[in-house]
């Protein structure tokens, strides 16, 4: 018979002394329940894939919604593509691929240490945010002038439309219903980022974040690249095709 | 291009307090940056050109150059620990399941069973019981 | 000593020897606790509430099915509670109800961890659920829903106050209901993923994870994956409800269908988000009242994993004469074959394990046995339903109400009150007593077959399910059936007093009161803080009986009013007669 088994035991190694109670734990940025810092960040960034993962999901109904019903309606699509402002449609991508690079940016001085550029590229990629609502904003309100909404709010009025573009079906209020809610859900996930920007902006300006300790700003990031790529393929899809 | 001494292996020892993760350069992060704009431009351009059903497909081909650039560089998915890797390639794998399925289904709909969810026999043109009255 | 707040870094001021019951005071110190253990048990109690809610609005559509023709309201009323019955149950009880409540309390015990990966998030979904269920409930006070719990378009989104055709009733309130609470779900997935991962204790290799782990890893992938994809769903229905978005509404040019792929695309994972827990813990009932490994333990643990993928190709077996082209349906219908070869796994294995065990007849082994049996029937009736032709005749009768309440039911349930019960002693410290558990079982048992076995009859007969009214030649078997419901609530309501007995009056708890080889019975009940008093290091897996140490296994057994006494007192006797 073995004798030494589940034989609770001073954890091996590591910063922890032991047992609990006993002795200083490590960093004060490393939650309790955590061994090492290694552990505490692969935990995070973990986790946050597995939350990307559910935010993909959530925004995949979207698209498959978009599929189905551009697959029936291919002419009406093509026709209601064509009241789209391609061009502030692009300058928002690259508005966004830009904030991308911004955090992306951020992310690395704050893995150098570098408390002063992290927080301006924080605020740079706040900007761009910014502006990408101003410009949906604007391009929002077009919409409306034009009747152009969704479903039984569908009234398109003639003299504000695109000149020369296709007709418009009966039935587009459909296309703008769809296309209401993925931008308008990609819209509410921009301003929550905004927020979660903000918010590390303020803890970076604390000084919580070092070289060894920049788990949240990474975090927000990974958030923030998620915002961007859902747009990557909801421009071409809705604007340019 | 990566600059830090631990750039072959993702996580170090963190018996200093740290954690050791593969940094990227800033000339690195803005070439990705350039192709990112090179790859909106094409995509931007080709949608003066017309080529009817191959329009969707090309337009989905570069979006997904772009997405593999930001997931894989910017998100640092390429040096990160690769479970993190496998939750989204399993994440797209599973949206493709909900495409696919979905898609097939309304894609076909009436193919066997010509008569299924229409209004009007096709045989002689009249209308065919039940179904709301107009 | 001095009222101490749970914040993380300042463990090192808490006694690691008193229980996590007793090491903050207040009520303050419970809603704004970060131990699993207290949200577990917060949870427990939420989804109590919520099963007797729902448990009320069956009885009263049973009472109302007791007779034909009106007996105690109007066919509208009806409508509406075998609705909220569905939604009560479903999102308020049974999602949440093992893996945030049970896996909460239990699984970073079973890890040897201190706490789950991200304790703050796991308050939060704690919240986001009442948050969430307060809307439910603001529905239930303005009348609540008359769709059904699925919600099908166009009569849930086309609203008569907006000039549509559809339910006049609460539907967005109840919608967003779902909604919120559905982040609670992926927070505690995407809390699990994690934990699991990455806190397991030095030893604790993958395949000396308790199948319960497995499980509650199997329900996170799916909690993960499914549960965004209804969110967007009802995002949608809200959005056509309010703006008639012209997505799932004929009149506007959407398609009604569509709305169902959505729906089911998250519910029938969902049902494996349900069935698979209860799977768990009806593994480690039987190896711990088998006293030996389960075997086919891999088989077991990949089984799990097979059900959460295999799960995501069949949501279509809901929609074979929704008017789904016909290559589709033929399509789901074979795949609905494919997963049911994971729950024959499991049930082959766990009949294996009882064969040639050293069997202990408790009360949590019953519900275990139960579930073995139930369960079966469940199971094998679902094969009739995904058969394509035989489903064109059941569709929307009472067999399928007979199938999903044997296996959430007879299934989910039952694993649910074999956990409650085999870990009551280690959360609470109490035991209750075991032959009114006994009693109540029998009478749960008893009850729900009668009540469901006649469904089956009822429906392959052709009743429809969901109806007020029916024929004369099925009133018999309804009034059985709602016999049956009466018996059902009392055996609830004994365990029920069986357990508030226990905390008022109970005797302590020992360590290990089972005789079991997991870890979670090597800490003292109930734990401390922290789970553990020193940090655990294993050196064996968790059903490994050979290598568990008598001290391990029989703490505390001198008390012959407790189980396993009598065993011990011999095996103690005999090694005495030897020496």
């Amino acid at each position: 018979m073995s004798t030494d088994v589940v034989t609770p035991e001073p954890a091996a190694g590591g910063a922890h002394g032991a047992g609990h109670g006993v002795g200083h734990h490590g960093p004060k940025w490393l939650a309790h329940h955590f061994e090492t810092p290694t552990q505490q960040f692969d935990a995070a960034k973990l986790g946050m894939w597995a939350f990307l993962a559910q935010e993909l999901l959530f925004f995949s109904g979207l698209f498959v919604a978009y599929g189905v019903y551009r697959n029936w309606y291919p002419e009406m699509f093509k026709a209601a593509a064509h009241q789209l402002n391609k061009e502030m449609g692009a300058t928002n991508t690259v508005v966004l691929l830009f904030s991308s690079l911004t955090i992306a940016l951020a992310v690395r001085s704050a893995q150098v240490g570098n408390r002063k550029l992290t927080g301006r590229l924080i605020l740079t990629t706040i900007a761009c945010a910014c502006m990408f609502l101003v410009i949906k904003f604007f391009e929002y309100k077009h919409k409306f002038e034009g009747g152009l909404l969704p479903g039984r709010f569908f009234h398109p009025h003639a003299e504000h439309l695109v000149h020369g573009a296709p007709a418009l079906p009966e039935n587009t209020g459909t296309f703008f219903g769809i296309y209401f809610m993925m931008t308008g859900v990609h819209g509410v996930h921009v301003l929550i980022g905004i927020g979660v920007l903000v918010w590390i902006w303020i803890r970076n300006n604390r000084g919580d974040f070092s070289k060894e300790y920049f788990t949240p700003v990474d975090i927000v990031a990974l958030y923030w690249h998620l915002v961007d790529l859902v747009w990557i393929y909801l421009f071409p899809l809705l604007y340019l095709i | 291009m990566s600059t830090s001494t631990d750039a072959h292996h993702a996580h170090g020892h963190a018996d200093d307090g740290g954690v050791h993760v593969h940094v990227s350069s800033v000339p690195f992060y803005i070439a990705v940056f350039l192709g990112l704009l090179v790859l909106t431009g094409m995509t931007v351009g080709q949608s003066y050109v017309d080529l009817g059903k191959l329009n969707i497909v090309i337009v989905v081909l570069i979006a997904t150059m772009k997405a593999s650039l930001v997931v894989t560089f910017f998100m640092h998915l390429r040096w990160d620990n690769k479970f993190n890797a496998l939750i989204f390639i399993s994440t797209i794998f599973f949206i493709g399941i909900f495409f696919a399925y979905t898609l097939h289904d309304t894609d076909r709909r009436g193919e066997l069973d010509p008569d299924q969810n229409v209004k009007v026999w096709q045989k002689n043109g009249e209308r065919a019981p039940g179904g709301m009255e107009e | 000593m001095a009222a101490i707040t749970t914040t993380p870094g300042h463990h090192d001021e808490v006694d690691p020897n008193v229980s996590y019951l007793k090491s903050t005071r207040g009520i303050m110190s419970w809603l704004t606790t970060l131990d699993h253990k207290r949200i577990g048990v917060m949870y427990l109690i939420s989804v109590s509430v919520a099963f007797a809610l729902g448990g009320v609005f069956a009885l009263l559509v049973r009472l109302e099915l007791f007779s034909r023709g009106r007996t105690i309201m109007d066919a509208d009323t009806y409508n509406r509670m075998f609705s909220l019955h569905g939604v009560v149950m479903v999102f308020l009880f049974i999602i949440p109800s093992i893996p945030a409540a049970m896996g909460n309390i239990i699984l970073p015990i079973q890890l040897g961890a201190k706490d789950v990966a991200f304790p703050r998030l796991n308050l939060l979904s704690l919240y986001v659920y009442i948050f969430g269920a307060c809307f439910g409930i603001y529905s239930m006070i303005n009348g609540g829903v008359d769709t059904g719990w699925t919600f099908y378009t166009p009569y849930s989104s086309s609203d008569p106050a907006h000039g549509g055709v559809g339910s006049p009733s609460a539907v967005i309130p109840m919608t967003l209901a779902a909604f919120i609470m559905g982040f609670s779900s992926i927070l505690t997935g995407v809390n699990f993923i994690a934990t699991i991962h990455k806190m397991r204790a030095p030893g604790l290799t993958w395949r000396r994870l308790t199948l319960f782990t497995w499980s509650l890893y199997a329900t996170s992938i799916i909690q993960v994956l499914a549960t965004p994809v209804l969110a967007i769903t009802l995002l949608l229905l809200t959005m056509e409800r309010f703006l008639g978005l012209g997505i799932f509404d004929p009149r506007l040019g959407g398609d009604p269908v569509l709305f169902q792929h959505f729906f089911w695309f998250y519910s029938h994972p969902a049902v494996y988000i349900m069935i698979v827990p209860g799977m768990g813990i009806v593994s480690e009932l039987i190896a711990t009242f088998s006293r030996r490994e389960p075997v086919g333990y891999m088989a077991i643990a990949m089984s799990s994993l097979g059900l959460a993928l295999l799960g995501f190709l069949v949501w279509g077996h809901h929609l074979f004469v929704a008017g789904m082209s016909e290559y589709a349906t033929m399509v789901f219908s074979a795949l609905t074959f494919l997963v049911a070869i994971p729950s024959g796994v499991k049930i082959f294995n766990w009949v294996a394990t009882l064969y040639k065990g050293s069997i202990s007849l408790q009360s949590p082994m019953l519900w275990a046995l139960s579930f073995l049996f139930l369960f079966t029937i469940g199971g094998l009736t679902g094969l009739f339903l995904g058969m394509l032709a035989v489903d064109v005749h059941l569709h929307d009768t009472y067999f399928v109400v007979a199938h999903f309440h044997y296996v959430m039911v007879g299934g989910t349930v039952m694993g649910f009150f074999g956990g409650l019960h085999y870990w009551w002693p280690k959360f609470t410290g109490k035991m209750y007593e075991e032959g009114l558990a006994k009693v109540g079982w029998f009478f749960v048992f008893i009850g729900f077959n009668v009540t469901f076995l006649t469904q089956f009859v009822l429906g392959s007969r052709g009743m429809p399910r969901r109806y007020y009214d029916y024929l004369p030649k099925f009133e018999q078997l309804h009034q059985i059936s709602t016999v049956g419901s009466w018996v059902l609530g009392v055996g609830f309501i004994i365990i029920l007093i069986n357990l508030a007995r226990s905390l008022i009056g109970g005797k302590p708890a020992p360590r290990n009161p089972w005789g079991s080889a997991a870890l979670e019975w090597m800490t003292p009940s109930p734990p401390p803080l922290y789970n553990f008093v020193k940090d655990p290091v294993l050196t064996r897996g968790q059903y490994d009986y050979q290598l568990a140490t008598d001290d391990e296994l029989y703490e505390g057994y001198d008390d012959p009013l407790f189980p396993n006494a009598k065993m011990i007192a011999a095996k103690r006797a005999a090694e005495g007669a030897g020496e």
